[in-house]
């Protein structure tokens, strides 16, 4: 077994070490591109749709209004979709549009799910570009103006652009923080420079329309429609880009069961679309994307049992230490007292491990750097960002046993 | 910017040379430990010294004999024991994919070398009367042995506390050495983990507080006063 084991752990560690090397030089060849501007111009302003579906946001969605408002850019609707809030969410969403002639509002009263009210809204919308919103997520006045012109290239389905936490106060938030802006602004655009963005996130995220009624909008029977829509985007060949210089602010729950619950939407529904879209993997017909996603997945789950099994043995060996202490009278003083730091008792694979915290620090600061981002004031976030580590795996063992269960969590 | 196969390429290439290097690496501590581990056993396999305070107790009677024996006797001790532990520890660092024959081949010198000082020290303890507390453990791998580890466990602690109040050895019975098992047929084991203190042979698992007032039963230490024990 300790053979087998060591086999994997340097599986892991090479495809881990192979996928940060990867991004690490794309991210040094195209530095200069990151906040580049695309290199075409749309040459008109088309009309533009911004949908925003509500579900018992009244504490939330008038920021959002504020925000939409401050939008400069002539042809714009938003349309506000109620999907059967049982709060003051329609009150709320009446008061904040005021008499502004660019909302238009869809008060449904039965609730049926974020990715209808979205087509809805889509169906509803004039605009040649549809952009999705969250309830919970400000953007910043010029973003219309910054995304349009990669619609320029016809291929081009979807810009995503960056999301970062609004208003980080607990230390969650702090750390969270860090993960959007390497996770959900650095990475998509590393990923758009293959083609393997798998995700048009839901607090900012706009499309073409023709291309969107081509696939058939959202999937309503899925929890993460923004995963679900980039695959069918993939899947048709056409390409999704990311604009990192337009920023959406969003917000992260404040304690760590919200955002277990909300981890376990989106993973779970990561292994839902994963499965529907088994077909991709692997197939020469869709590109790299479908190698990328494999990888992907591959070093999750491989990662997921490693630490399970690590866990496991790290358990066991703590307990027969442990139980070795009772014919000692539980004098655990005497082993910390003859500590000692002997380099030549490090096996190669604790030098792996070593090897991979470092570098995920690297690879932190590295994203920082690039994204423009204080490391130095991010003090807290950075000291607690290598827990990510181990809260995803937690993520990850919710959303595995809810999908066993066949336990389909809500999107709110 | 679309990425190039090339930097598919490098990447692997550069992770690949990353991964070699750590090998390598860890071959090179291999190596320092293997130096580490010969060069104590050289020190400790050196026998003249043994012969020469020997032939200086046959020559000039035990009196002139015992005060040098008291003052080395102590330094073998402290070598044997870290040596013991290094070659534990160092044998499973180096183990990750196979197991390195040199460890076994060492663990025999050093099971030979140490019936060798133990008898030293037990002829030297009744010739000058020292007092020195010897205890001697026998065990067999984990797998056919289940209280091997606790007992090692235990006696590790104990000359922790004690140091160098009490001379531990431990002899694996699984390596078969001829020495070994004629001390198995001296002390009659027929268990294991057994322990052997001051002559007195106990089979089965003993904790702390037995060994210890086993051992306060013959001589007087720190910590039988300190456990209000003998």
């Amino acid at each position: 077994m300790n053979l087998i084991y060591n086999i994997f752990v340097y599986t892991i560690w090479f495809l881990a070490t192979y996928y940060v090397v990867l991004i690490l030089l794309i991210l040094l060849i195209g530095r200069d591109k990151l906040y580049e501007k695309a290199r075409k111009s749309l040459g008109r302003k088309p009309w533009v749709s911004i949908i925003v579906p509500a579900y018992n946001e009244e504490a939330k969605i008038s920021y959002t209004i504020e925000s939409l408002k401050k939008v400069i850019y002539d042809k714009i609707e938003f349309i506000i979709v109620n999907d059967g809030s049982k709060d003051s969410t329609p009150e709320t969403v009446r008061h904040a549009i005021g008499g502004d002639p660019r909302f238009i509002f869809i008060d449904r009263k039965q609730n049926k799910g974020k990715a209808a009210s979205l087509n809805e809204g889509i169906a509803r919308s004039k605009g040649e570009f549809v952009a999705t919103i969250d309830a919970d997520s400000v953007i910043e006045p010029r973003m219309i103006s910054k995304v349009l012109p990669y619609f320029a290239e016809r291929e081009v389905a979807a810009v995503t652009v960056a999301v970062r936490v609004k208003n980080p106060k607990t230390i969650l938030h702090k750390i969270f923080e860090l993960e959007y802006i390497i996770g959900l602004s650095l990475m998509l655009k590393v990923f758009s420079f293959f083609n393997g963005i798998f995700v048009t996130p839901g607090p900012f995220s706009i499309y073409r329309k023709s291309i969107m009624e081509k696939i058939g909008g959202f999937d309503e029977h899925n929890i993460t429609e923004d995963m679900e829509i980039a695959y069918r985007i993939q899947k048709a060949r056409y390409r999704i880009e990311n604009c990192m210089s337009a920023k959406v602010y969003t917000i992260v729950p404040d304690t760590f069961r919200q955002i277990c619950v909300q981890r376990k939407r989106w993973y779970s529904g990561a292994i839902y679309t994963l499965a529907k879209h088994r077909d991709m993997i692997l197939n020469k017909k869709y590109g790299f994307f479908g190698y990328f996603m494999f990888f992907n997945y591959v070093l999750i789950f491989m990662g997921l049992f490693l630490f399970l099994y690590s866990t496991y043995l790290l358990a066991k060996n703590l307990l027969e230490n442990l139980l070795y202490f009772q014919y000692t009278s539980f004098n655990f003083l005497n082993q910390l007292k003859y500590f000692e730091l002997d380099y030549l008792m490090l096996g190669r694979t604790t030098i792996l491990g070593i090897i991979a915290i470092s570098f995920t620090i690297l690879a932190l600061l590295v994203g920082l750097y690039f994204t423009r981002t204080s490391a130095s004031k991010r003090k807290m976030g950075v000291v607690g960002y290598p827990f990510l580590f181990f809260f995803y795996q937690w993520f990850w063992i919710l959303s595995i046993i809810s999908v066993v269960r066949g336990k389909k969590a809500k999107w709110r | 910017m679309r990425v190039k196969r090339r930097i598919f390429l490098a990447a692997f290439l550069i992770t690949a040379f990353m991964l070699l290097t750590i090998l390598l690496l860890g071959n090179l501590m291999n190596l320092q430990r293997k130096e580490y581990v010969e060069d104590k056993m050289s020190i400790i396999s050196d026998l003249n010294e043994i012969q020469t305070y020997t032939l200086m107790s046959d020559v000039y009677g035990n009196k002139l004999a015992c005060l040098a024996f008291k003052k080395k006797l102590q330094e073998w001790d402290q070598t044997l024991w870290d040596l013991g532990l290094k070659l534990e520890r160092y044998r499973v660092a180096t183990e990750e994919f196979q197991k390195d024959p040199f460890y076994q081949e060492q663990k025999k010198k050093f099971n030979d070398n140490q019936v060798l000082y133990m008898s030293f020290l037990t002829k030297v303890n009744r010739d000058c009367e020292l007092n020195v507390n010897i205890i001697s453990f026998f065990y067999q791998n984990s797998e056919e042995c289940k209280k091997c580890d606790d007992q090692s466990f235990v006696l590790t602690d104990i000359k922790r506390e004690l140091e160098d109040e009490v001379s531990i050895f431990s002899y694996d019975m699984d390596l078969g050495l001829t020495n070994l098992d004629l001390l198995k047929e001296y002390y009659e084991i027929d268990q294991y983990p057994c322990v052997v203190i001051n002559e007195q042979r106990f089979c089965g698992m003993q904790d702390k507080s037995f060994i210890i007032r086993k051992v306060c039963e013959t001589n007087n230490l720190s910590v039988c006063t300190k456990y209000a024990i003998g």
